[in-house]
């Protein structure tokens, strides 16, 4: 990949070292159309792949800046430096991206929640129920495909669900 | 005629004719068998035995058995539903043609047990995926693939919710990273506190 990397100007590098980086912490990352004139296809994957991994592979095993540069070894030490800059800028968003990827390693993991209390007025049962209700969606993501999950809760269920937050809650900020 | 235990409609014809036929027992046999329907209604169940030896006297053929447990069931659970005061259920049930005494004995049983009936009514209402369970368990990951040293907590959910048959239930099983679920915790108070300013 190096000597693709080096097609590039050395005002350009960093600015599409920190997309690169935006796209492995899931954010936008940088889009061909606007490199196209630089690189085909073909060699802008090759180059996106193994640049996201490079970084990827530095902050997950802890590289030293040496073993870094080393990888980089055949490109100008222009692009190396400002690679090793980019990664110690940018090494904590990455990491946080690595701990996500982490806790997708489980086969279900919560993408996203969401709450919303009703007043149930009347039932077929009883003409005045006035009881609040609560529903809370889940998005699980389970195996690759997002699953939404209801569930409906009155005032007690939900203080027992509080409950049992409440006291893993605990175990979890006695080991941060 | 409205009647407000019938939810201010008109009183069904059927309730209208097992009516007479409550009257053919006598006032402490049909307390008697109030008790059982409010047995009944309370989720205790009802002892239908007992119910036969009670209008043996009558000599009630068993359509009639179950038609007075039917008459009795309805204005009881109809009056709960519409929150109607022992009072006016009794001068409505003398208007409909029940004794004086049998309206007495239905009316104090369904005194004794209104709360508790309405309760009963409150919590058999339509609910949809009740939660049932939560069970938990803490991890912390040490290592990965993809990160050498994570050392960050994460929370496995277990919670268990009422299936779309009765009696049903169904599992879901959720990691959580510790961020998000002090996410999750924080706005399930906030849940929870506008939820009790509803009272």
């Amino acid at each position: 990949m190096n000597h693709i990397l080096a097609k590039l100007s050395p005002g350009e590098c960093p600015k599409l070292l920190h997309r690169v980086v935006d796209g492995v912490c899931g954010r936008e990352p940088p889009r061909f159309a606007d490199y196209s004139d630089t690189w085909s296809l073909v060699e802008w994957m090759e180059l996106l792949d193994s640049i996201s991994s490079l970084f990827r592979v530095a902050v997950g095993k802890n590289m030293p800046d040496k073993e870094v540069l080393a990888v980089l070894a055949d490109v100008g030490s222009g692009c190396g430096e400002t690679v090793l800059t980019v990664l110690r800028a940018r090494r904590e968003e990455i990491r946080q991206a690595l701990v996500e990827r982490t806790n997708n390693v489980s086969s279900s993991t919560l993408q996203d929640f969401d709450w919303q209390i009703k007043l149930a007025l009347s039932s077929d049962k009883i003409s005045c129920l006035q009881t609040p209700l609560i529903n809370l969606s889940l998005d699980v993501k389970e195996n690759g495909a997002l699953k939404a999950v209801s569930f409906e809760m009155n005032r007690e269920e939900l203080q027992t669900l509080i409950g049992s937050l409440e006291a893993a809650n605990k175990v979890v900020l006695q080991l941060k | 005629m409205r009647f407000r235990f019938c939810g201010d409609l008109d009183c069904p014809d059927w309730v209208l004719a097992e009516i007479s036929t409550l009257a053919k027992i006598s006032s402490v046999k049909m307390k008697l068998l109030c008790v059982q329907v409010m047995k009944d209604l309370l989720g205790e169940g009802i002892d239908y035995d007992k119910a036969a030896k009670l209008t043996a006297d009558a000599k009630f053929d068993s359509g009639d058995i179950k038609a007075s447990v039917a008459v009795l069931t309805f204005i009881l659970s109809s009056a709960a539903k519409h929150n109607v005061d022992s009072d006016s259920l009794s001068s409505e049930l003398q208007q409909l043609g029940l004794p004086k005494e049998h309206t007495t004995g239905l009316c104090k049983s369904y005194e004794d047990k209104h709360t508790a009936l309405q309760q009963r009514l409150r919590e058999s209402s339509l609910r949809l995926g009740r939660l049932e369970g939560v069970a938990w368990r803490v991890d912390y990951t040490l290592s990965s693939s993809e990160l050498q040293e994570v050392n960050e907590p994460t929370v496995q959910l277990r919670l268990q919710a009422q299936g779309a048959e009765t009696g049903s239930t169904e599992a879901t099983i959720v990691s959580i990273s510790a961020d998000k679920f002090r996410v999750l915790l924080t706005e399930l108070k906030q849940a929870q506190a506008v939820m009790n300013a509803l009272q």
